[in-house]
């Protein structure tokens, strides 16, 4: 990444230390703008919120059909994600160590520990809601809802296992991110489902 | 600055977004400088943020947030040599067009003392280009390519004659 490069290491020939040029560049200050450029940014961002989460209706057959279909599909990435782990470790500790301590990393990394408690209570008050409703449900529907759960689970703790020994990974961290997710957005549906009465 | 500041100016937040501006505003700054020169930089800076805030949607965190930045930044100032440029000035569509630096220019301005700074506003904006991004910022001639639409060997043969060019500048100035 480049803000992690040093001067001389790209792939043209290096500038020698005592060239005029090597010395120029290193020499070239950091300068701050005369004024507060942030006044003119601000007047000129549109307001924008962030959008909106399009509300499907899914049948039930549908929402088992796409968990399965997440928990295969999530199941080989986190397998293969942890094959590469090794190489990646290694590119990635590179850059970081060039750059960024590692645990300033910005921006495009989400820790896999992010939101943790909010997932956690949002998962919570939903399986509550889900076991107080459970009844409503048609016991078909309900072991239906809790194998794909239970899936999406296996799925999350293999991607933390994974990230135990790959942290900076990004893809990993974006793998548990969009599976904590999903696991979300079935249990609003289940609930939702439930409080419908199964319909 | 924190992870959370990107993902709250994601979901709009435009606090969480000026405390992403704090963090990368001078590098940003500085990157226009280099490439646009100081009577554009500020402008640049602007509209780098604007482009950022209207883009961050895009964001997915496949490099990290700065890198991001860092290339959208270097787009927008491209962007704006393109919507600039005229015929003389086109961008690299000609690899010899380090070459032809106007002998006016130079004839006035070696005898002038001069940083790197006022050496690099003396080149077309081509070749001082790849010269910030490859000496400066640490591009790969390949990443330059794919940036200006251009051939990794149009790239290197820039950089060849704008260091070139620079040397004889600057050693004016000793």
């Amino acid at each position: 990444m480049t803000e992690q490069r040093r001067f001389g290491e790209s792939d043209h020939e290096p500038l020698a230390g005592d060239d005029i040029l090597s010395q120029a560049i290193g020499q070239w200050r950091e300068e701050t703008p005369a004024t507060d450029l942030w006044p003119g940014v601000a007047s000129r961002l549109e307001a924008r919120t962030a959008p909106r989460r399009q509300q499907f209706s899914f049948t039930l057959p549908q929402l088992a059909m796409a968990a399965s279909l997440l928990i295969s599909v999530a199941s080989g990435v986190t397998w293969l994600a942890a094959r590469q782990a090794p190489a990646q470790v290694e590119a990635q500790s590179t850059v970081i160590a060039q750059g960024e301590a590692a645990g300033e990393i910005e921006g495009g990394i989400v820790n896999a520990n992010f939101a943790d408690a909010q997932f956690n209570a949002a998962v919570t008050d939903l399986e509550q809601i889900l076991r107080d409703e459970r009844d409503r449900l048609d016991p078909r529907t309900v072991l239906i809802i809790e194998r794909n759960l239970k899936a999406i689970d296996v799925a999350i703790q293999e991607a933390r296992m994974a990230l135990n020994d790959d942290p900076a990974n990004a893809y990993l961290n974006s793998h548990l991110a969009d599976a904590r997710r999903r696991k979300l957005d079935l249990l609003r549906h289940a609930t939702e489902l439930a409080s419908a009465g199964g319909n | 600055m924190p992870v959370d500041d990107v993902v709250l100016a994601t979901q709009g937040d435009a606090a969480a977004f000026e405390r992403v501006y704090r963090a990368h505003m001078q590098r940003i700054f500085n990157l226009a400088r280099r490439m646009a020169g100081p009577d554009a930089a500020d402008e640049l800076t602007q509209d780098v943020f604007v482009r950022a805030w209207q883009k961050l949607a895009l964001f997915r965190g496949e490099s990290s947030f700065a890198t991001w930045l860092h290339r959208l930044a270097v787009n927008v100032i491209i962007e704006r040599f393109r919507t600039l440029g005229t015929a003389r000035e086109r961008f690299l569509a000609d690899s010899e067009a380090v070459l032809d630096i106007a002998p006016a220019a130079r004839t006035k301005h070696l005898d002038l003392s001069m940083d790197l700074q006022a050496a690099i506003e003396q080149l077309p904006h081509g070749a001082r280009t790849v010269f910030v991004l490859h000496d400066v910022e640490g591009y790969k001639h390949e990443e330059i390519g794919d940036i200006l639409g251009v051939s990794a060997g149009t790239s290197k043969s820039q950089l060849h004659r704008a260091r070139q060019m620079l040397r004889v500048l600057l050693r004016k100035e000793l």
